[in-house]
């Protein structure tokens, strides 16, 4: 699997009177894990929502590889190979197996009328990604619930479902919003593990929005710092880390970051 | 382990058998009550995939229920092209899934309440043009509808005559078999569609559009989607309902329909198959079992006697209406819902104590979440 680099190039993002992104660029090296981090509200989330192709910029490019991505629809950037996890938990009802089955929508064919027939190659392809599926689940650990309701299911282990069902795409980037928010000091130890690995393992790029400066150093190849929209300092952790003006304006109200999401 | 696995399909065939009987020992008007509960159930399991799966709610139901109905009664009749009478069937069904596709453009981009109000005009346009448009529709009398025939069985009274175990067999009875089969056709299409890659997709959009756009579903086809199958089991009850009615009237196809169908899917629990099948039941049988034992109810006129009192039909709106109430306040699942926490309940209490296996089944919420923001 080639993972592309993923480009961004002077995004501009307006809202009725407010900058959300303003001329925001960095760019993610192909198998690292970037961070984007910055105070609540200072654009990060938008800028996945852009990543994704759920807001268009008002100016700006998003590539990757040699593909524009913002005049794409969501669910082709995704075949493209771009998946995310959100803020806030947004999984759908039914099992963790229906949501992870989800995830591989893009990898499996099956239509309307194989389905309602029940064609012999609908549901082989079925039992073969069910079984891929449960793969996933067991790397994120939550193999144990894979056929568990996800309303019956633990903060962290939705969250981890969440995580699980942006692995079934089998992305080649993988945007991650703040996926240890809400989680017990445990729960974040062995999310920071999983991700970890799945990197490693997987070989993909990742985007990590997270307040939690430890696992942001911890894991980050490379930072980039919004504030208020506008990107204030962009680099490696430790040269992040020791930025006045990242100092001035992010840690220094979050002290050694345990920020609530 | 082995001797549950096997419970499934024993029951299945136990019921399949089952279903089979009532044409020996039932009359006809027990008949015609399994008749249209079956037709009903195959409409409200499109509507199920729609408004319970999908999350879009339509008002239009009985707008691609009279496409079905007209469609058949006029391919198949004269005038009209007057084709062999199965293949204007099929025709028909097709043709309510192409107006479901044709109703797509707005589909794909109102929501919620507002795409309720749009699927409501379908209903007075449709009403319109089947007064209207006579030469087609046979305006405010309707028209008769050709019986069905299948290489030389004709599903009538008497062509050809046909005696089994004695029991002479009749429009009602023939017809039964003729419903049982399309229903049997719907449980085992509908339930593939939900179980399988498309009923997922349709069930993401219902949680949140946004998280199944990028899981990679496309939302507008599939939106559109599901209001063309949706209209095609519609077209298909219409078609057997046509069939049962032997004569298609405007009036029948009205608003009030559509919110039957409503009703069955909400007292049966959205999105199942099974759920739609007993709100179906449920919402057809009683007012015709009202009417039936008008005279032995409290409160309820018997037709045309003349008491003072609601008529039966009225009453059978009025009790289920209550049902509705009283199912989205105690079990905003439906029945089917209800009958799936009895059973989880009997489960773990045949489950010795301390090794608790089975889940509890919580309740799913009456109104589902919409939309989340990213
Ligand atoms: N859909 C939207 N409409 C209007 N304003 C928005 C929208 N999405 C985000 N914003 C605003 O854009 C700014 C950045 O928000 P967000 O990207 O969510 O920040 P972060 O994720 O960094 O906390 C905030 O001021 C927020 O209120
Ligand atoms: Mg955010």
């Amino acid at each position: 699997m080639s993972v592309p680099s993923l480009q961004v190039r002077d995004v501009t993002v307006r809202f009725a009177g407010l900058t959300a992104l303003d001329d925001v660029s960095f760019t993610v090296a192909p198998g690292t894990t970037h961070a984007l981090i910055g105070p609540n509200g200072a654009g990060k989330s938008t800028c996945f929502n852009v990543l994704s192709g759920l807001y268009r910029p008002a100016a700006g490019s998003v590539r990757l590889g040699d593909t524009e991505l913002t005049r794409l629809a969501p669910h082709r950037i995704a075949a493209l190979g771009v998946a995310r996890t959100f803020q806030n938990i947004v999984i759908t009802d039914g099992t963790v197996a229906d949501n992870l089955m989800l995830g591989r929508h893009i990898l499996t064919r099956a239509g309307f009328a194989a389905s309602a027939l029940h064609l012999p190659r609908a549901r082989r392809e079925q039992r073969d990604h069910r079984a891929r599926a449960r793969e996933t689940a067991e790397l994120v650990g939550i193999g144990a619930h894979f056929d568990s309701l996800v309303g019956l299911l633990s903060y962290g282990d939705r969250k981890r479902v969440e995580l699980a069902r942006a692995l079934c795409l089998e992305p080649r980037v993988l945007l991650l919003d703040e996926p240890v928010a809400g989680m017990n000091a445990g729960e974040r130890a062995r999310m920071a593990e999983v991700i970890q690995d799945v990197r490693t393992e997987l070989g993909l790029s990742v985007v990590l929005v997270e307040h939690d400066m430890g696992l942001v150093m911890r894991l980050a190849d490379e930072v980039t710092v919004l504030d208020f929209g506008r990107r204030i300092a962009h680099g490696s952790p430790d040269e992040v880390r020791r930025d006045p003006e990242v100092l001035r304006a992010y840690l220094g109200s979050v002290a050694e970051g345990e920020g609530a999401a | 382990m082995s001797d549950r696995r096997l419970v499934k399909p024993v029951a299945v065939a136990a019921l399949a058998v089952l279903l089979c009987l009532p044409p020996f020992y039932l009359d006809a008007f027990w008949l015609r009550i399994g008749l249209f509960s079956l037709a009903a159930a195959i409409g409200a399991t499109g509507l199920s995939l729609l408004s319970g799966t999908a999350g879009q709610l339509s008002l239009g139901h009985a707008f691609f229920l009279a496409v079905g109905a007209y469609g058949y009664t006029w391919l198949a009749g004269d005038p009209g092209p007057g084709l062999p009478t199965a293949l204007a069937a099929l025709l028909a069904v097709l043709l309510a899934g192409a107006a479901g596709g044709l109703f797509s453009p707005v589909a794909g981009r109102v929501r919620g309440i507002y795409l309720g109000v749009a699927t409501l005009a379908l209903v007075f346009l449709g009403h319109h043009l089947l007064l209207t448009a006579d030469s087609v529709t046979g305006g405010f009398n309707g028209r008769s509808v050709p019986p069905l025939a299948v290489g030389g069985f004709a599903f009538t009274g008497d062509d050809p005559g046909l005696t089994v175990l004695g029991v002479p067999f009749g429009a009602e009875e023939r017809l039964w078999y003729l419903a049982l089969a399309l229903f049997a056709l719907t449980w085992f299409t509908a339930r593939g569609l939900l179980r399988s890659r498309p009923g997922r997709a349709l069930a993401a959009l219902r949680d949140s559009e946004t998280a199944a756009a990028v899981m990679g579903v496309d939302v507008a086809r599939y939106r559109s989607a599901a209001f063309v199958v949706s209209s095609m089991y519609a077209g298909l009850a219409g078609v057997l309902l046509a069939l049962a009615f032997r004569r298609v009237v405007p009036d029948y196809f009205s608003l009030a329909l559509s919110v039957d169908y409503l009703a069955m899917i909400v007292i049966g629990g959205l999105g199942t198959v099974a759920g739609a099948t007993a709100g179906a039941v449920f919402v057809t049988a009683l007012p015709l079992l009202m009417t039936r034992y008008a005279d032995r109810l409290p409160l309820v006129a018997a037709p045309g006697s003349g008491d003072a009192g609601i008529g039966p039909t009225e009453a059978a709106r009025y009790l289920y209406g209550a049902v509705v109430v009283v199912i989205l306040l105690y079990a905003p699942d439906g029945l089917h819902g209800l009958a799936r926490r009895v059973r989880a309940r009997m489960r773990r209490r045949r489950t010795p104590a301390g090794q608790n296996t089975a889940p509890a089944v919580p309740p799913a919420p009456a109104a589902r979440p919409k939309e989340h923001t990213p």
